[in-house]
């Protein structure tokens, strides 16, 4: 047993209660705001964490102080006796032994928590030392020398029993990422493997912050050890995909990682217009949302789009809808026939034309603020629903898009992993979904969104289909307070002190916001559900490349050229196929078809690239040049105003 | 003197239950005085008659100090017939100073019961553990006087472990010792050159007339002449006093304490250096204590240790 580093006091002003108690140490003492201590009495051993500290000394009033150094402060330095102090500390109740009856805790020796007495203090045994654990390493708990690996149970991370992770911290730190990069890490390598399979769906909104997650970093010493401690392998994730939509014009890729050297497992997020009708609905603002137009989408989604449709008064032959630029026709002829043969009438089969028209702004305005995410041919290229690998990262990077098309590719892709994930056919059992700035899709105030209903959706019922929500966001306090409830576990990096001020905080002592206001980079405050008390735990720096170091190693690559770009594309299959060749294939031909042919090239993957492409091109139609028709050309003078 | 007796309940019920009466305290100021007020008359060594002597800045203690001190608190506990039976506590310390920090180096404590001889043998197993001190009974028992006695004995035994702790001390360190009060309680500190006896108590005064005067109205940073006491034949000492703080305007002890050391030659010619490190010691001031202003903090943080880790 360890030397005790300090005795409890109970005074009648600060008496111990069964939550609290102070106790005081030596001057020198390692104890710290955060630190474990074993309280030992007969018969019972009391846990707690250091939650605030107090020193003083036997100095009645300042006055006196002033007297002694002849009001001379330089004086008083020099007194030959340094006055009686003490530090005093007041402790928070982690757990006590017995638990019941729950008592006061009891004057006695307090000693340093030893790595045995964090695991019992923490009540990690109840899921460290079972027959089948669920601990998931997330960091080291240091204090006074010692240093103890700090588990989460995956119970209550990942459910059935709780679920979900919040994390909150100032921007610039990049700690909340690190975290979460370095959470996910530990997870895919400690996962139980009674509880079956786990992938992760991870959002990009702002810059590279994710798009290197398979690159390894150039890690510390002392990064390693901690890496060792915890039983972990420093090494970056095995199988990450990414997804980019394309920039507007179709062929290069809307990411900061579009890096040559990196394009193996980029891949284009392309969805056709099905993929878009289903989700209509993030598309429209709550004043929108009403019966008429639920109607008219459905009628769209269930007779129009992917299908033949007929209707003598907009077309003698068959109508297909397969593209925007099919469904703009459509919606041209249901216009013309409004205002040319129904004069006298505003409804289109129960249609209102208000209602009809509506609708075709919404979805025309998607198919112009995410030209890069839809495309006209009708074909998606999507995630591997239903082929989920155990342990893999699916990286959509949405940080170029439009808000309005992120919306709509969140939506989807949670709606999606949820649908599988009830079918119980997406290739995993669990799917961690991680999504960054919280506060901007799920915010306390503002109008109800559909992504906010998602959010709250997937929160609140989420941990049964297996689906769980990591999210971090600068201002918990912004966030939609069922969202960020609903999180079993939450992480607080450092804090602005405006935030912490905030009433979601008061349970904090004043040491512990002092502590969180001035966390460094790599320490975070924990809240589990086994833990009673918030808990600080350092965290090594994330074995993959930081989001700033890889755009300087992997710079972005330049916009190409319409060619060069289509090049670039097929290389990515291919690396015999050269720019000029391309070139030469698609000199003249209509950029819609060069896409068309690009995108069944890529999803197809076949074995011989070119030869694919150029069979998707089809015959070339040679360009007619339309004779001159001989208009006489102005006169050449030099008034301008001539 | 301290009313805590949770300490002596279990002692209070065993007296009582051999059929003394039980009592807990005596009327407040039927004591009388342990120290009657009195000039006696001292012979100066250094200067012919009574002056201010500037002893210069104040200077830091070099090395290692320590400090000596006592406490003692008791009260009656039961009465037998008419005389008390008192029961104390008493407790001395040495705290070291070392890099300005205190630490404890010698510390003793005993618990005693004071009273007739032949109570003390009707009471000889209720008292195990307890040392047991005698008062005389050439006079029939009497309350007030009997108390009086048994508190002369708690001093004396005070006083007495003080010198156990304080020899005990000195034999294992050469460094400065400061002794609450007088050397004279022992022929060995009057003798020793690294000791210094701080007095804060004025009711015995070395000078009368105008001497006294010239005595009690030392400014702040200045000493007397040092002058040997009288009374103290068996353990001569030289003594002189320092005004550690200013008094004008409060009364004329304030801040007077009476230094005793070795009566030795070089005492004499280190009254003034020895009175600079003393003057050091004002600081940090011993408040809350009402005797601040003469009470060096060394010395209170003994008295504090003792009073802190008593029963």
């Amino acid at each position: 047993m360890t030397a005790p580093i300090g005795r409890v006091v109970a005074t009648e002003l600060k008496p111990s209660t069964p939550h609290q108690f102070h106790f005081w140490t030596a001057r020198e003492s390692p104890v710290g705001i955060g630190a474990i201590v074993r309280v030992e009495a007969p018969a019972r051993t009391v846990f707690g964490i250091v939650t605030d500290g107090f020193a003083y000394s036997d100095l009645l009033t300042p006055i006196h102080d002033v007297i002694g150094a002849d009001g001379d402060p330089a004086l008083a330095g020099f007194a030959p006796t340094e006055r009686a102090q003490i530090r005093l500390y007041t402790a928070a109740v982690l757990r006590q032994l017995p638990e019941e009856p729950l008592q006061p805790v009891p004057l006695g020796a307090v000693h340093l928590a030893s790595d045995s007495d964090v695991v019992t203090a923490l009540r990690m045994d109840a899921f460290l030392t079972t027959a089948a654990p669920t601990g998931i390493p997330s960091g080291v708990y240091a204090a006074g020398g010692l240093e103890a690996p700090i588990y989460l149970d995956a119970d209550f991370l990942l459910g059935p029993e709780a679920a979900h992770l919040n994390i909150t911290g100032v921007s610039g730190l990049a700690t909340k990422t690190s975290a979460v990069e370095f959470l996910l890490s530990s997870i895919f390598q400690t996962f139980p493997a009674q509880k079956g399979s786990v992938a992760a769906v991870c959002f990009n909104v702002k810059g590279p912050d994710l798009c290197f997650l398979d690159q390894p970093a150039e890690l510390s010493e002392e990064d390693r050890r901690l890496y060792a401690r915890l039983g972990l392998r420093a090494e970056p994730f095995g199988d990450v995909t990414y997804y980019a939509p394309y920039k507007a014009d179709g062929v290069n890729l809307n990411t900061l990682r579009s890096h040559e050297a990196l394009a193996a497992n980029t891949v284009p997020l392309v969805w056709g217009l099905r993929e878009v009708l289903d989700y209509a609905e993030v598309l429209l603002n709550k004043d929108d949302v009403d019966a008429k137009a639920d109607a008219f989408i459905g009628f769209l989604g269930e007779r129009v789009v992917g299908r033949e449709f007929r209707d003598i008064t907009l077309s003698d032959q068959p109508l297909e809808v397969k593209s925007f630029a099919d469904l703009e026709d459509f919606f041209r002829r249901i216009f013309d026939f409004m205002e040319v043969q129904a004069k006298s009438s505003e409804v289109w089969r129960n249609h209102h034309i208000a209602t009809i028209r509506k609708v075709r702004n919404r979805l025309g305005n998607i198919s112009v603020r995410a030209k890069g995410l839809v495309t006209d041919d009708g074909q998606a290229s999507d995630l591997p629903w239903g082929k989920f690998a155990d342990r893999s990262v699916h990286v959509i990077d949405v940080a170029g898009i439009d808000p309005l098309a992120q919306d709509l590719v969140f939506a989807r892709a949670v709606s999606k992993l949820k649908e599988h994930l009830e079918r119980r056919d997406l290739g995993v059992d669990h799917v961690v979904v991680f999504v960054d700035e919280l506060n901007k899709y799920a915010p306390a105030d503002g109008q109800d969104t559909y992504v906010r209903r998602m959010l709250l959706e997937l929160s609140e019922r989420g941990r049964y289909l297996g689906l769980v929500l990591f999210s971090a966001q600068q201002f918990r306090s912004q966030v939609l307070r069922r969202v960020v409830g609903n999180a079993g576990t939450a992480l607080f990096g450092r804090m602005d002190m405006d935030e912490i001020s905030s009433p979601g905080y008061a349970t904090l002592s004043p040491a512990t916001k002092a502590k969180l206001a001035a966390l460094p980079k790599g320490e975070l405050m924990v809240r589990h559900p086994h833990f009673t008390q918030p808990l600080f735990v350092r965290f090594p720096r994330p074995a993959m490349l930081a989001g700033r170091v890889g755009v300087e190693r992997f710079p972005p690559a330049v916009d190409l050229p319409f060619p060069q770009a289509v090049a670039r594309q097929l290389r990515a299959l291919d690396p015999a196929v050269t720019a000029p060749k391309v070139e030469a294939l698609i000199d003249g031909r209509r950029e819609e078809d060069v896409r068309k042919a690009l995108h069944a090239t890529r999803r197809t993957r076949p074995d011989n690239v070119l030869a694919f492409f150029t069979a998707q091109l089809g015959k070339r139609v040679e360009r007619e040049v339309a004779p001159a028709r001989g208009v006489t050309g102005l006169k050449k003078t030099s008034d301008p105003y001539g | 003197m301290s009313t805590r007796a949770s300490g002596w309940t279990r002692l209070r019920r065993a007296v009582a239950a051999q059929g003394f009466t039980p009592a807990t305290w005596i009327p407040a100021a039927s004591e009388g005085r342990a120290e009657e007020a009195t000039i006696r008359p001292a012979r100066l060594v250094e200067d012919l008659r009574i002056g201010g002597h500037p002893v210069g800045a104040p200077e830091p203690w070099p090395g290692t100090v320590a400090f000596l001190d006592g406490t003692q608190r008791y009260e009656v506990m039961a009465y037998a017939g008419a005389s008390p039976v008192v029961v104390a506590e008493i407790a001395a310390a040495v705290l070291e100073r070392r890099d300005r920090q205190m630490h404890v180096a010698e510390v003793a404590r005993r618990r005693l019961v004071i009273a007739r001889p032949e109570v003390l043998g009707d009471l000889e197993d209720a008292i195990e553990g307890h040392g047991a001190i005698e008062i005389p009974e050439d006079e029939p028992p009497h309350p007030v006087k009997d108390f009086q006695l048994a508190r002369r004995e708690v001093d004396a035994a005070r006083g007495r472990l003080e010198v156990e702790i304080g020899h005990r001390y000195r034999s294992a360190s050469n460094a400065w010792m400061i002794v609450d009060g007088a050397l004279s309680e022992s022929p060995q500190w009057a003798r020793d050159e690294k000791m210094l006896g701080v007095a804060k108590s004025h009711a015995t005064l070395p000078f009368g007339g105008g001497d006294l005067e010239h005595y009690l109205r030392l400014p702040a940073g200045m000493r007397s002449p040092v002058f040997e006491p009288a009374g103290n034949e068996v353990a001569p000492v030289f003594s002189w006093a320092l005004r550690l703080w200013p008094w004008q305007g409060l009364n004329l002890l304030h801040g007077l304490i009476r230094v005793e050391a070795a009566a030795t030659l070089e005492t004499l010619a280190r009254a003034d250096q020895l009175s600079r490190w003393l003057l050091a010691e004002r600081a940090p001031v011993s408040t809350p204590d009402p005797r601040w202003d003469r009470l060096l903090y060394g010395i209170r943080a003994v008295e504090e240790y003792l009073r802190a880790s008593g029963e």
